[in-house]
């Protein structure tokens, strides 16, 4: 599991999460709500270490992972989907995989050929280059990167930006899959809540950096407070 | 580098106008009171801090990056060299100011091809502009004497100069302070002008382009023309440090203004610190003194100077005081200066 | 065929593109430099010379020719590996003027250093290749085989640098910590060791160039000076990104130096690079210079 306790991360002058306590079960889906500016991706920005908190601490399995570099935090086994996916145009989609295994023991060669069997339309076009992909087909490279290493977790940024609602649909329900099916751990941040909360066990909602509610998917979603003022979601 | 240079305290003219006139006779009289060889390293690093403040204006003030400074001191050294040895009676003014504003012409022309570049490209472009000038100057050979470049006659003191002194020596001390006292008198006059103009919206209008061109350009301000004009009033001031320099001298040769030189401007200004005045004329005290510093080094290091070590002592320390400097303190001298005495005013503030 | 290989005009255009390949060989490692760390590297051409020096004066003592060239590179190595971790990573997110200025102070010290650390030699540093031009019916044509081993050593390395970085895993990392350094990071790729290893490949590319110019011709300091100011040109003119486009540069200016020589005067052959770099302002005035950063999509 993921466990950050007592986290606070300031940009200059900006409090951009303030005294965060939260925990991610292995092997389940944690939802990480709110709206615009709450913070949820610079907690998992912090995570990966790609930001460094003024205080607090975060633990994943046994192992801190504050003051540990990114690279060195990715490869304990915390895949990242950054927001915007991250998908390396120049690279064609067969090379953006490979450099998502290199850095594993996995075999590259075997984590190609099960990514493309998990993904079909990624293996038909391994040599294109990722500029050509759609908004969706990006996505399921981006994920497919991360997976190729075999993490145990897994920090999703917003997967659904830009998606159409069946290609949304069917994303969470592959993200659902794979996490029963894996074994992983998810940390999902997601401003489409009604999406996120369909696939999610555990939620916790942000709002300007400091959380407001966490618990049950189903009970988050289910309070017409926090749909109403925080998700976004109309009655 | 940003952060140092906003807006201080803007005097006014008037003020200014006075504060420059005291400073100035301040260090006249000083020169009475020192040695011919100390006038004449102050004359030198009077028309070197000329050309710092210049070059500090166009990196610390404008954003752009040159290398090619020395290049338009050489255009102002060639001109006054010719120019003297044509007309051997005109009044130095008339002299200085045809260098300066060839040199201002000068960086009219560089600037064309620049003010698009950024960074590093338009480092590089300043680069090879001043790697052109001793292509130029040796294929002219009957305007610029070549290789063996020209030769001028010192500037030498009026009579009623020369009446002030008398005893042993009288007519080298008379000379070495009179080139002093101009070198200062122009020097004060530059530094004025450019404190005016920092202070002028010509000045604000060149920062707002260095820290958002966005921004400068729906202000209603013209990008390019204002580009253009710092690297003209730039070229301007190195053209008229080249300038004094060469009456101080009395030569010039295409080795005279070349990269060792860029290198050493960049590392007086860096070292004083960038887009400062004050930071300027410390450049110019360093590179007056450098000799002694340097032969202080060797003093203490037990180098024998006149070893090859020796002679390239210099270039090896200002190398590595850039270097330093650069890493450790950004901001320079002044920076550094400014640094404490902000510490020491508000020590309540620090948590 | 004889006349047309000798005809004037040809044997500058050989003479320059043998000249030019050397600059482009530069512009390469400007380039390498570049795309990874986003410095322009204002000592490449005094760090290769200080390799140079290291190994190539033994050659004066009768060391094999090419086991001096290897120490040369190991030097040019292992020189860019320490300033990049001692220079230029202290500097990482700071202004991009900073890194500049330091590399104009290094070339400063290197160029103060080497002439204070190795005596003065004026001999030409023997090669086993012969420099004497070929002849053809009693004209000149500005080929020797120490040309053709320039030229044959310049392509190969050149090569070499292609193959690693299209077709091998390392180049595809080192392409990515260009490109994408964040993600590449959440990827677990080691970034900072291969900025380290860009630098350390860069610097090994430039020492092999600054042997190729020293041989042939006496050991002095300033041998890589205008040399590198063709060489920046080249790949700016090429788009600092595009290794290509600084190999086309570096054989255009070597061309045009060697027209210029040719046709006009010695003097004026260092302006080669200025002429180039205003005629393709000229051609694209809105800049080839426009940094085109990278696309994450």
């Amino acid at each position: 599991m993921i466990h950050v306790e007592e986290l606070s991360v300031s940009y200059g002058a900006v409090r951009a999460l303030r005294n965060v306590t939260m925990t991610a079960p292995t092997g389940k889906i944690t939802a990480v709500l709110g709206t615009n500016g709450a913070g949820k991706t610079t907690l998992l920005r912090t995570i990966s270490g790609l930001v460094k908190p003024t205080v607090g601490t975060i633990h994943c399995k046994s192992t801190a992972l504050v003051g540990l570099a990114t690279d060195e935090i990715a490869r304990l086994g915390i895949g990242h989907v950054p927001e915007g996916r991250g998908v390396i145009a120049e690279f064609t989609i067969e090379e953006n995989l490979r450099l998502g295994v290199l850095a594993s023991k996995v075999n590259a060669n075997e984590g190609l050929e099960r990514q493309f069997e998990l993904f079909p339309v990624l293996g038909e076009r391994r040599k294109q280059y990722a500029s050509t992909l759609s908004g969706g087909e990006r996505q399921m490279l981006a994920m497919a990167r991360a997976l190729i290493a075999r993490p145990q977790f897994l920090l999703l940024d917003e997967p659904s930006l830009g998606l159409a609602p069946q290609v949304t649909a069917d994303m969470m329900r592959m993200i659902s899959s794979l996490c029963q099916h894996e074994n992983l751990t998810v940390l999902l941040v997601e401003q489409n809540a009604k999406s996120a909360l369909r696939i999610a066990h555990e939620a916790v909602v942000l709002h300007l950096g400091s959380v407001i509610a966490s618990g049950a998917a189903a009970t988050i979603g289910n309070d017409s407070d926090l749909r109403r003022y925080y998700l976004g979601m109309v009655q | 580098m940003g952060r140092l240079l906003t807006l201080r305290h803007a005097y006014p003219t008037s003020s200014r106008l006075v504060g420059t006139v005291v400073l100035a006779v301040l260090c006249v009289a000083i020169t009475f009171t020192l040695t011919a060889l100390d006038d004449s390293k102050l004359a030198g690093g009077a028309a070197i801090a000329i050309v710092i403040v210049g070059l500090s204006w166009l990196i610390g003030w404008s954003g752009q990056v040159s290398l090619g400074n020395s290049g338009f001191m050489a255009i102002g050294a060639y001109v006054t060299a010719i120019w003297a040895n044509h007309h051997a009676s005109t009044p130095i003014i008339f002299t200085l100011l045809l260098a300066t504003a060839c040199g201002a012409v000068g960086g009219l022309i560089l600037a064309l091809p620049s003010t698009r570049l950024r960074g590093p490209y338009l480092a590089g472009m300043t680069l090879a502009f001043s790697f052109a000038v001793a292509p130029l100057a040796l294929n002219f050979p009957s305007l610029t004497g070549g290789s063996g470049g020209l030769f001028l006659n010192f500037l030498s003191a009026p009579r009623w100069f020369q009446g002030l002194f008398s005893g042993s020596q009288a007519l080298i001390r008379a000379n070495a302070q009179w080139t002093a006292d101009v070198a200062i008198v122009v020097a004060a006059v530059a530094f004025f002008f450019m404190a005016n103009l920092i202070h002028s919206s010509t000045g604000r209008a060149m920062r707002l382009v260095r820290d958002n061109d966005v921004a400068a350009e729906l202000a209603g301000v013209n990008l390019q023309r204002t580009r253009t004009l710092a690297f003209a009033i730039s070229a301007a001031y190195a053209g008229l440090g080249g300038s004094l320099l060469t009456l101080l001298t009395g030569s010039v040769t295409p080795q005279t203004y070349s990269l060792p030189l860029s290198i050493l401007l960049l590392t007086l200004m860096v070292l004083g610190g960038i887009g400062t005045l004050s930071g300027a004329i410390i450049g110019g005290l360093i590179y007056s003194y450098s000799d002694n510093l340097v032969s202080l080094i060797n003093k203490a290091t037990g180098i024998n100077p006149t070893s090859t070590f020796g002679a390239n002592l210099k270039g090896i320390v200002f190398g590595v005081l850039l270097i330093a400097t650069m890493l450790l303190a950004p901001r320079g001298i002044v920076g550094m200066g400014r640094r404490l005495t902000s510490m020491i005013k508000r020590p309540a503030r620090e948590s | 065929m004889g006349s047309f290989v000798t005809s004037r005009f040809i044997t500058y255009l050989l003479g320059g593109i043998s000249s030019g390949i050397v600059i482009a060989l530069v512009a390469l490692s400007l380039v390498i430099i570049w795309k990874s760390t986003h410095v322009l590297n204002f000592a490449q051409g005094a760090m290769g010379m200080f390799a140079t020096f290291v190994g190539m004066n033994l050659v004066f003592k009768g060391t094999n020719y090419w086991l001096c060239v290897l120490l040369s590179l190991a030097v040019g190595l292992a020189l860019g590996g320490v300033t990049e971790r001692l220079l230029i990573r202290p500097l990482y997110g700071k202004p991009e003027i900073n890194p500049i200025v330091v590399m104009v102070g290094f070339l400063g010290v290197l160029e103060s250093a080497i002439p204070s650390i190795w005596h003065t030699n004026l001999l030409p540093v023997p090669t086993p290749f012969s420099q004497i031009y070929y002849q053809d019916h009693g004209h000149t044509i500005l080929v020797s085989p120490f040309v053709i081993f320039q030229v044959s050593l310049a392509l190969g390395i050149m090569g070499g640098v292609a193959l690693l970085f299209q077709y091998t895993n390392l180049g595809l990392k080192m392409r990515a910590a260009a490109l994408a350094p964040e993600v590449s990071r959440l990827l677990g790729v080691r970034v900072n060791r291969l900025l380290t290893l860009g630098w350390i490949l860069s610097s090994g590319v430039g020492a092999m160039a600054a042997v190729i110019v020293s041989s042939g011709q006496s050991l002095a300091a300033t041998n890589m000076d205008g040399i590198f100011v063709s060489a920046f040109i080249a790949a700016a003119v090429g788009g600092l990104e595009s290794p290509v486009g600084a190999i086309t540069g570096g054989l255009l200016i070597g061309v045009t130096e060697s027209l210029i020589l040719g046709y006009w005067s010695s003097n004026m052959a260092p302006l080669a690079g200025v002429l180039v770099l205003v005629a393709s302002l000229a051609i694209r005035p809105q800049g080839i210079f426009t940094r085109n950063s990278s696309r994450r999509v």
